[in-house]
């Protein structure tokens, strides 16, 4: 199979649309949840399927809350948000939340914020369009994650992952996007057609 | 043209209105504070409610259950970030209470709802809410759920097992080309091996070298035809210890039937082997211990035509150098000799005889056998003024090992004897009496004397090896070999009793070996 790796110009081009989608992100979490919020620059890497599994392994230290959330479009792919015990429990005490039910669903609501910010800024940045699956809480213990066939289908990912931060609330998370090969040849053509325009 | 036509035709439809007035969904138009802008077709017939009726008021007013709260931040959200926000039915259930009326939806009262909610209207602050009934996929969730949660308790439950199995029994297992593809922990425990040494070898080729030929043909055999085998085997450890398995062969089978390999099961007979080679040990020692006594008894025999052939040969020397001695004199005392010596050759023999095991067993005449065991006791009983009785109905015979039954019986009775003569007490009328029966299913012996009794702490532990309380002149033996010898060899029961003075031997025997008592 063909290794598809970004170029240090490529990333760099990736990096600045990110930190203005992760801008965006960050005031519209902020407004949401009505705290303020700072997301750490996103750190970008194209890492093989075994590799995910593994940096997802190294979050199983105590019980997570795991979302995920596929979107669709020329630019596709599905996002992994993972946010701990501690700080799902924080962001209920926060949203004043009655049951684990309504804190699913803040839950739910956090990944589709971070995700549709984040990817629709994205695609803004490079002329498409994206839509949206509902997003889902996963049932399936972390150290399963690895036999989930959701994650077959990937060989090679672009992750970009950052840990969202509420100092005050002290809600740390960490989201993944994931896209699959066919998404890393239209974003390298994508990101190439950017960059000759900067040239 | 006719593309023209097409599209001048869909343009005098209003599309849009007749699909979304007709589509599955439910939808609501709703500004930022709730209040409906639209509710249609679709929602009024699942609720009942007429548009009409509800338009410009506010949602949460007309069914209570809405969280005003999350529904407004998750329309303002939808408005900032222009994409749409969710309840999904897996977390949030529903949004507007619908009740099911299908009578499979068990699991749920009201339709599970996932809701997207749409930024539609930005100026005005309008959402669309597009409602899907997802009371299915989560019926058929809550299902799977409850199914993976009974599947997981029996797989604990199963791994338990398979733990227990693990730990305790003693299973090889092989495939069909004999290659080994699991030995449980116990096994290896014994055997005291690692997993990984005894994996992928070849189960016939490791254990070929601890095999017997016969056993290893009658195992391939079987391997051959896929017939359960029971056989025994012994195997060495890694340490060189020998171990001996009692083993059952059964093949193995797929779920779909299909033969894969082979397991055996083993039992650890070590113990028991060395418990039955001690028990050889004790009979063999028994008996040296019995012939011992029965040289003494011999001796007692000897005694007395051994003086007769001295008398004889002394008188013969007194009339001879008296030069009396004829013909005659000579003729009587050799003949005498010659019937004395015979005696004293036939005792040996009835000794040798006697002590020989029987192989086989035979037709024993119970009456002739007493006879024959008191024949070597006789002379001690006389000794000591013991009066022997016997009391038989009927002439009894059985089938079984003579040799044996008699050097019990001798036991028996010469215990009686040793009683009387260790006996610290004086005993007036010493008696030993034997009482024989023929029962339905077998034959009864009761032996009975009056040498004073036996303790009770003592009798529990009369059959027991190396337990005597002759002190030096037992060997402890003599009961024990009677207890195995009857129970073991001869398929009947003994049972040894006492009543103030009297002690009674109860000895139950089967009319033949084979049978056994029922």
């Amino acid at each position: 199979m063909q290794t598809l790796d970004l170029t240090e110009d490529e990333k760099d081009v990736l990096q600045e649309l990110m930190n203005v989608a992760y801008g965006n992100a960050t005031a519209v979490v902020a407004e949401m949840l009505n705290a303020f919020a700072s997301l750490s620059i996103p750190n970008i890497k194209v890492i093989q399927t075994d590799e995910l599994l593994a940096t997802f392994s190294e979050l199983k230290s105590e019980s997570y809350f795991f979302s995920t959330q596929a979107f669709n479009g020329e630019f596709k792919g599905e996002s992994a948000f993972f946010i701990n015990q501690t700080s799902a429990n924080n962001l209920a005490k926060h949203l004043e939340l009655d049951s684990s039910e309504d804190l699913d669903d803040a839950i739910l609501e956090l990944t589709n914020v971070l995700t549709s910010t984040l990817t629709t800024k994205l695609s803004q940045e490079m002329d498409t369009e994206v839509s949206f699956s509902l997003p889902s809480l996963s049932k399936i213990p972390l150290q399963e994650i690895g036999k989930t066939p959701a994650f077959e289908y990937y060989s090679q990912v672009i992750v970009i992952d950052t840990d969202l931060n509420f100092k005050d609330q002290q809600i740390h998370g960490k989201i993944f996007i994931l896209t699959k090969d066919e998404s890393i040849q239209w974003l390298k053509t994508k990101l190439n057609s950017i960059l000759e325009l900067l040239i | 043209m006719a593309k023209n036509k097409t599209q001048q035709y869909i343009r005098t439809l209003d599309i849009d209105k007749k699909i979304v007035a007709n589509i599955d969904n439910g939808i609501i138009v709703l500004d930022q504070d709730l209040k409906i802008y639209h509710f249609n077709k679709w929602l009024e017939l699942h609720t009942g409610i007429k548009e009409c009726n509800i338009l410009d008021k506010k949602i949460n007013d007309i069914f209570d259950d809405i969280n005003s709260k999350t529904l407004k931040r998750k329309i303002k959200t939808a408005l900032r970030i222009q994409t749409p926000t969710f309840y999904t039915a897996s977390t949030s259930k529903y949004l507007i209470p619908i009740k099911i009326n299908q009578f499979h939806n068990s699991s749920f009262e009201y339709m599970q709802q996932d809701v997207s909610i749409i930024p539609f209207d930005e100026e005005k602050g309008l959402v669309a809410l597009i409602l899907t009934d997802q009371t299915i996929m989560a019926n058929t969730n809550a299902l799977l759920e409850a199914n993976i949660q009974t599947i997981n308790e029996l797989n604990a439950e199963l791994l338990k097992e398979r733990d227990t199995i693990d730990k305790k029994v003693l299973v090889i297992k092989f495939d069909k080309t004999f290659r080994i593809i699991d030995v449980s922990q116990a096994l290896l425990e014994l055997l005291c091996y690692d997993k990984e040494e005894l994996l992928d070898k070849n189960f016939l080729f490791h254990e070929k070298y601890h095999m017997t030929k016969d056993c290893q043909m009658r195992l391939v055999q079987s391997m051959k035809a896929l017939k359960v085998l029971e056989f025994e085997e012994t195997t060495l450890s890694a340490h060189g210890h020998t171990i001996c398995f009692k083993s059952t062969l059964i093949p193995e089978y797929s779920s779909k039937g299909i033969h894969i390999g082979f397991i055996i099961f083993r039992e650890n007979i070590t113990d028991s082997k060395r418990l039955a080679k001690s028990q050889e040990k004790i009979l063999a020692s028994s008996r040296s211990a019995a012939m011992g006594e029965m040289v003494s008894m011999i001796a007692h025999q000897w005694r007395q035509p051994l003086s007769l052939i001295n008398t004889i040969m002394a008188t013969l020397k007194i009339k001879k150098e008296l030069e009396k001695l004829s013909e005659k004199d000579i003729n009587e005392a050799f003949a005498k000799i010659q019937t004395t010596t015979s005696y004293l050759s036939d005792t040996i023999d009835d000794f040798r005889d006697y002590f020989k095991p029987n192989k086989k067993s035979s037709e024993v005449n119970i009456l002739s056998l007493f006879d024959n065991s008191i024949f070597f006791l006789k002379e001690v009983m006389h000794q000591n003024n013991i009066e022997y009785k016997i009391d038989v109905t009927q002439n009894i015979s059985i089938d079984t090992y003579k040799n044996e039954l008699l050097q019990s019986i001798i036991n028996i009775i010469r215990n009686s004897i040793d009683a009387f003569i260790f006996s610290d007490v004086e005993i007036l009328n010493k008696q030993i009496s034997v009482n024989i029966q023929k029962l339905e299913s077998h034959i009864s012996i009761i032996i009975t004397d009056n040498a004073g009794g036996i303790q009770k702490d003592v009798l529990q532990r009369v059959f027991e090896p190396y337990f005597s309380t002759k002190s030096k002149n037992g060997t402890g033996l003599g009961l024990h070999m009677c207890h195995t010898i009857i129970t073991g060899h001869l398929k009947g029961n003994i049972i040894m009793t006492s009543n103030e003075n009297l002690t009674t031997t109860l000895i139950e025997l089967p009319y033949t070996i084979l049978k056994g008592i029922k």
